[in-house]
């Protein structure tokens, strides 16, 4: 008896031991960021940014849980839940539902609040977010004219000194349409572009997306608007696959490899029909010798 | 000749009973194969996920066992056909070994590449919808080929053989009277016969030189027309078929001392016959030397980016272990042993040819895995299991299981029909008596 009291003494201590380093584990910091898209004044979303330093280096962090919230965290403000990707990133976009908190006011206020796990304690961050939103303009001689506009006084008013880039969509990522990487509104929050990139590819029609962006604005976020221009040239795509090439599909292979294959094993093959020939002839020999 | 000599030689290459240790050795083998088999049916119901095969060793020990056999089934082209060809009259007791040996390899190099496929009931889909313009084609077609021209290359020289069992005083107590006489009981020995008979067989000589050559030429260029390190060589096709005849040369010492022992053929094989193809296995040896200082000695020169993780590997990174025992075992030993006279002697020169089989498997296993871990693009966050390659137990069982399969065929061969050709034997014999 008092040899299993030993044993189970024993087991108690390993077990307060294993409790007590485990819970003793040091938590690393997490560093949330929070940003605000406007994209092609259409769609409103949300990308927080999950990350934490570790040997001096930052490393993303995937698979954990974030709550979005417009304004602060009560259940009524909740926006959304994601978890964060591989590059540490969760997006929500911001809901129909919320339409009527939305038209109230011109500014806005966000917050994302992380999980509490046992690698890392509970983390908060915020962005507040003025109202906002660009028009494209387009006239002769392929001059691009962008106005920046923000929702004050229940209106559009234009804003100066925004710093605007004016670039045209491609496959992934947007070319500038001209050598200026950026441009700054003027009093009417306006900038004003050359489009300078010619015998550039669009669609079949030759269509060409513009894009004027601000990117991680203090005040509005990151807003872009989107215009489809005809200033391209026509692609057509013009498949090569069905051409008599060796990496053509099966019946276009060229023909002096068919000619020169089908000549080797229609040569080789009828060696072997001759040769099995040769065996019902020798059957044939047979009969008649016996 | 006399009638009683006749009969003699008649009697000593009459196929035999299997004596006890004949029997252990078909159940052995016979384990052997049921065993692969379960880990075939195994792998079926589950998938290829069960092998260690991932997205960069997309071919592992089953092509590895593929390029295996194909290349030992030349060896029924190096002694038929070109030694025929030349009029190399020593090699006729060995003539039948090796045809046998090629067909129980390409049946086994034909049933691996299936192991290897993940959905194998689609294989129909092969021929109805293959593009001639991929080399895996070719090999279907060369493999076919190369399968029934051997099959009939081993089947015409026995003609005259079923003749002279089925006229043996003890005939009717032969266990395979009935397939005696159902292949060969039409051969009547005529003139004609005879004529039609050595036509075939010198037709078939020629003939399946070319297909070899091609059979091995086609099986390098499923890698060499692969761009990737320790592939993209211009040298392939002559490194595999001179690596080729090397392993089948040597396969036939081992089945020549093998079966000498078992069925006491010493008269038949004689230290002469292990002192010529001794011969030729150092030449063999040799010149796939020749190709092996070709094939890493010119990339290394060079050292290009892609190719020196590859070579550094086999020459001394982890696969250094294994190359250099394949680089010793199959070429360097066997000639060290071969070249000397006392090496010739048939123990040694069954030592030497075990060493250039299992050399030879090894080299094999080189040429197919470590190049397909170092791709010139790697893949971005690639899982770590896709960087290494250690075959799992379905593997070697199926792997196993397919060589005891070959072997299995060879021994069922030898049971069956004479293992050293016996009209030929006795027409040597009548000729030398003649000079």
């Amino acid at each position: 008896m008092r040899k299993y009291n030993y044993i189970l003494l024993i087991t108690i201590l390993v077990g307060l031991a294993g409790h007590v380093s485990y819970s003793q584990t040091p938590k690393n910091d997490l560093n949330l960021s929070l940003g605000y898209y406007n994209d092609n004044n259409h769609f409103q979303y949300l990308k927080a940014n999950a990350k934490t330093k570790i040997d001096r280096k930052f490393q993303m962090v995937p698979g954990i849980s974030l709550t979005f919230y417009l304004g602060s965290e009560s259940p009524e403000n909740l926006l959304g839940r994601a978890i964060s990707d591989d590059k540490g990133d969760a997006v929500v976009f911001i809901p129909a539902s919320i339409k009527a908190a939305w038209d109230k006011s011109a500014k806005h206020s966000f917050t994302v609040v992380s999980a509490n796990t046992p690698l890392y304690d509970q983390t908060k961050a915020t962005a507040d977010v003025t109202r906002a939103k660009i028009k494209i303009d387009t006239g002769e001689d392929r001059k691009i004219t962008a106005t920046f506009l923000e929702w004050k006084d229940s209106a559009w008013v234009p804003v100066k000194g925004v710093d605007m880039k004016i670039a045209v969509r491609r496959l992934d990522a947007d070319l500038n349409v001209n050598e200026t990487a950026t441009y700054t509104t003027d009093s009417l929050g306006n900038v004003s572009a050359d489009f300078k990139r010619d015998s550039l590819p669009g669609d079949e029609k030759g269509n060409l997306i513009l894009v004027a962006k601000t990117e991680d604005n203090e005040t509005y976020g990151s807003v872009s608007s989107q215009k489809a221009v005809p200033w391209g040239t026509a692609f057509k795509y013009v498949s090569h696959f069905d051409k008599r090439t060796l990496f053509a599909r099966r019946g276009r292979s060229p023909i002096w490899l068919e000619l020169m294959a089908y000549g080797i094993i229609v040569a080789v093959w009828g060696v072997l029909f001759y040769l099995v020939m040769q065996i019902r002839k020798l059957k044939e020999l047979g009969v008649s010798g016996a | 000749m006399e009638s009683s000599v006749q009969q003699k030689i008649i009697q000593d290459l009459l196929p035999q009973k299997f004596g006890r240790k004949g029997k252990l050795w078909v159940a052995g083998l016979l384990f052997f194969c049921a065993l692969g088999l379960a880990a075939y049916i195994h792998q079926l119901s589950k998938g290829l996920v069960v092998t260690a095969m991932r997205d960069y060793a997309s071919w592992g020990i089953y092509i590895s066992n593929f390029v295996f056999f194909v290349a030992i089934s030349l060896v029924g082209s190096l002694i038929s056909a070109v030694l025929k060809l030349s009029n190399v009259q020593w090699s006729t007791p060995l003539t039948r070994i090796a045809e046998i040996i090629a067909i129980a390899a390409i049946t086994f190099a034909a049933l691996i590449i299936i192991v290897d496929m993940g959905r194998p009931e689609r294989f129909y889909n092969l021929f109805l919808h293959g593009r001639l313009q991929s080399p895996i084609i070719w090999d279907v077609i060369v493999i076919t080929t190369y399968f029934i021209i051997s099959i009939l290359f081993l089947y015409f020289p026995l003609l005259p053989d079923f003749n002279l069992m089925l006229h043996t005083e003890k005939k009717q107590q032969l266990p395979f009277y009935k397939f005696y006489r159902f292949f060969g009981g039409f051969w009547k020995n005529t003139a004609k016969q005879i004529k039609v008979n050595k036509r075939a067989i010198n037709l078939m000589a020629i003939t399946i030189i070319p297909v070899a050559f091609s059979i091995h030429t086609v099986t390098s260029w499923l890698f060499a027309t692969t761009y990737r390190p320790g592939w993209d060589s211009t040298n392939f096709g002559a490194y595999f078929i001179s690596g080729a005849f090397l392993v089948g040369a040597g396969g036939v010492v081992i089945a020549m001392y093998v079966l000498r022992r078992a069925y006491s053929l010493d008269k038949y094989i004689t230290f002469y016959h292990f002192d010529r193809i001794g011969k030729i296995l150092v030449m063999l040896a040799l010149i796939y030397l020749y190709f092996n200082v070709n094939e890493f000695l010119v990339p290394a020169f060079k050292m290009k980016k892609a190719e020196e993780e590859h070579l550094m590997g086999l020459f001394n990174g982890e696969y250094a272990g294994i190359f250099w025992f394949a680089i010793t075992s199959s070429m360097l030993l066997p000639i060290l042993i071969l070249v000397f006279r006392k090496g010739r002697r048939p123990l040694p020169a069954f030592i030497a040819g075990s060493l250039v089989v299992v050399g030879s498997w090894f080299k094999r296993y080189l040429i197919v895995t470590p190049t397909l871990l170092h791709p010139f693009l790697p893949m971005h966050d690639v899982p770590s299991d896709y960087l290494r390659y250690f075959p799992s137990w379905e593997e070697w069982a199926i792997a196993i299981g397919s060589l005891a399969g070959m072997l299995l065929i060879v021994t069922l061969f030898a049971r069956i029909i004479p293992i050293i050709p016996i009209q030929e034997t006795i027409t040597e014999i009548e000729k030398h008596e003649k000079v």
